[in-house]
């Protein structure tokens, strides 16, 4: 199981990973999904939330409500007192970070990217502390 | 046990031929999405739409101060 980003996971959807990803069960953090929802739901302004108004009925649902064999979103739940312990040490870093962070220490010490601006630089600083590696890769 | 359940004389596994009919399908993709669905999402993680896909997370972040890093503890 690999925790990865919401670049691989649109490329999970679309079942085209780019090289080097390994052929895993992919695992979603929940505010990371979070994000690519609020991009499709919000309903005015912004050309993205246009665009992805154009998907159809069952392209939303398939974003919406991921099939676990392309990607499973994760309970938060058991992550909880790790991000929170990481966020305090971290200095409040906020729950993507957080529960990034905690994600990967608990799945193989790792974190896919499917692009470097969306790693940030207060995750990656604090993933190196910890031993998380970060992979970021591109198509 | 059978040949089918073990891997011996050069047999492949139940396990391993489940394992492989999964990669075929997540190699497939959703099939709930259509080609223009899929189109869409390629210009969002490496296309044109690149840009504004990271401009839309990093907004829903920034609006957020529960998933930012620039929560203040005493809100």
């Amino acid at each position: 199981m690999i925790v990865v980003d919401e670049y691989l996971a649109l490329q999970a959807f679309r079942g085209d990973l780019p090289p080097g990803v390994p052929e895993d069960e992919l695992l979603l953090p929940t505010s990371r999904h979070w994000r690519i929802l609020q991009a499709l739901h919000a309903g005015r302004g912004g050309q993205l939330s246009r665009l992805l108004s154009q998907l159809s009925e069952t392209g939303r649902a398939a974003v919406r409500f991921p099939h676990p064999e392309m990607l499973q979103v994760l309970d938060p739940r058991p992550l909880l007192d790790d991000a929170a312990a990481l966020a305090a040490r971290f200095g409040n870093t906020g729950w993507l970070v957080a529960e990034t962070l905690a994600a990967g220490r608990r799945y193989g010490s790792s974190l896919w990217f499917g692009e470097a601006a969306n790693v940030g630089r207060l995750l990656r600083a604090a993933a190196r502390e910890l031993g998380v590696r970060i992979h970021v890769a591109a198509p | 046990m059978t040949g089918g359940w073990l891997r011996n004389n050069g047999h492949v596994t139940i396990g391993e031929e489940l394992d492989e009919e999964r990669r075929r399908r997540r190699r497939a993709g959703d099939p709930r999405l259509t080609p223009s669905d899929r189109e869409l999402l390629r210009r969002l993680t490496d296309g044109d739409l690149k840009e504004e896909f990271q401009a839309a997370l990093d907004a829903v972040s920034d609006r957020d101060p529960l998933l930012s890093d620039t929560a203040d503890p005493d809100d």
